[in-house]
């Protein structure tokens, strides 16, 4: 607490808080504006790299889904029926199904002159899957999903803050660890997506489904952004404990809860953004 | 943004800071806006989803899909990250230099398609 005598005139004199906020938020403000910052590099160079090379052709795609649609019924059909007759072994057949399909799958689609190291490929070619359903073509609807679990935990999270502004310590805890699992849900579907994307062979300097570039900013961006997500919920649980321990109602406000959910928001807001890059564009 | 009439905000007022800490007292706006906005976003991805299956991939596509995310943006921003009950100063520091970024990244996927070209 200052004791200066401080004209109360001057907006950037000292001693008042221009933005009406504390410290503390306001630097949260400029960390989420230099890190929003760091995202856009990222982005701009997808959009860019993504544009220097010609696009999968639509009569391509039309093709190929056809081929899956037969795909789907000389192997998957046979195996629905299988693998409902076996249903303790449902998990092993997945893991079968995943590897056949890697391994003779996307070299048969190579060879239909689908995949080139000199177009890009339309992204629902490659990122098509769904968790128990395998064989089928199902471009982003997996992450949709994702995106809704990110959103539905901002709002669990928005709602963690409300609570905390009316001083509700109880629901606080509530709101704070439904996002923590809502965090949880989206890092495991990541991992998901990666698991899918590298088993079909794709590294960062190699990819089977065209430019190595592709893969290397699949990786970059989407582990760059899944390591956001992770910092976030390990912050959200830091909060959950001190919460849990009173620290807040102690010191009589939750400005720490906002703060960090300033953060948790970012991490939403650059998914959408993610999503529109990767997934739509 | 912003109620405050005065730009001059002195924090050595207890009635609107804690006067243990000078942190801004907060009043809460309510859940009925931020549930709006769930379903606000909800549909937009949809519309995203919608738009992908039925328009042929073009640059106006993609145009389209950037603004889409802008708006999102905009609801995130404003309601889940408080930013329409902040200073409206604060406000213009963070979402000017994004304004120049967004405009950067349409910027740099038109120019793109001229790499092999040049």
């Amino acid at each position: 607490m200052s004791t200066q005598t401080i004209s109360k005139s001057s907006t950037w004199g000292g001693g008042n808080s221009p933005f009406n906020v504390s410290y503390g938020k306001l630097m949260m403000w400029v960390f989420l504006l230099s890190d929003a910052f760091t995202f856009s590099s990222l982005l701009i160079a997808y959009g860019a790299i993504r544009y220097s090379y010609d696009s999968t052709p639509i009569e391509q795609i039309d093709a190929l889904e056809l081929k899956f649609a037969e795909n789907v019924q000389e192997k998957f059909a046979p195996d629905v029926a299988e693998t409902a007759s076996h249903a303790a072994t449902t998990l092993e057949h997945g893991a079968e199904h995943a590897a056949e399909h890697a391994e003779h799958f996307i070299p048969a689609l190579r060879e239909l002159g689908v995949f080139t190291e000199a177009q890009w490929p339309s992204p629902d070619l490659v990122f098509n899957h769904f968790p128990f359903a395998h064989g089928l073509h199902l471009p982003l609807i997996f992450v949709s999903l994702m995106t809704l679990i990110l959103i539905l935990s901002s709002v669990t999270m928005v709602l963690g803050v409300e609570a905390g502004q009316q001083g509700n310590q109880k629901a606080v805890s509530k709101w704070m660890l439904l996002t923590i699992i809502g965090g949880f849900m989206f890092l495991g579907c990541q991992a998901w997506e990666w698991t899918n994307f590298i088993s079909a062979g794709a590294r960062m300097w190699s990819n089977p489904y065209g430019p190595p570039a592709f893969a290397a900013l699949f990786f970059g961006v989407t582990g760059f952004h899944g390591f956001h997500v992770f910092s976030g919920v390990v912050l959200n649980i830091i909060i959950y404990i001190n919460n849990l321990k009173g620290t807040y109602a102690k010191r009589g406000h939750y400005e720490m809860v906002e703060k960090v959910g300033l953060y948790w928001h970012f991490v939403d807001l650059v998914w959408v953004f993610v999503f529109t890059f990767f997934y739509l564009i | 943004m912003s109620s405050h009439t005065n730009n001059n905000v002195d924090i050595h007022d207890t009635e609107n800071y804690d006067p243990t800490t000078w942190v801004p007292k907060v009043e809460s706006h309510g859940t009925k806006d931020i549930w709006g906005r769930f379903w606000i976003l909800s549909f937009l991805t949809i519309a995203d989803i919608v738009a992908y299956f039925v328009w042929p991939p073009s640059m106006s596509r993609n145009i389209f899909f950037i603004v889409m995310g802008v708006l999102k943006a905009w609801f995130i921003v404003g309601t889940f990250m408080h930013m329409k009950h902040e200073h409206k100063k604060l406000g213009y520091m963070i979402i000017l230099p994004m304004a120049f970024i967004i405009f950067f990244l349409f910027w740099m996927m038109y120019e793109g398609n001229f790499w092999g070209t040049i």
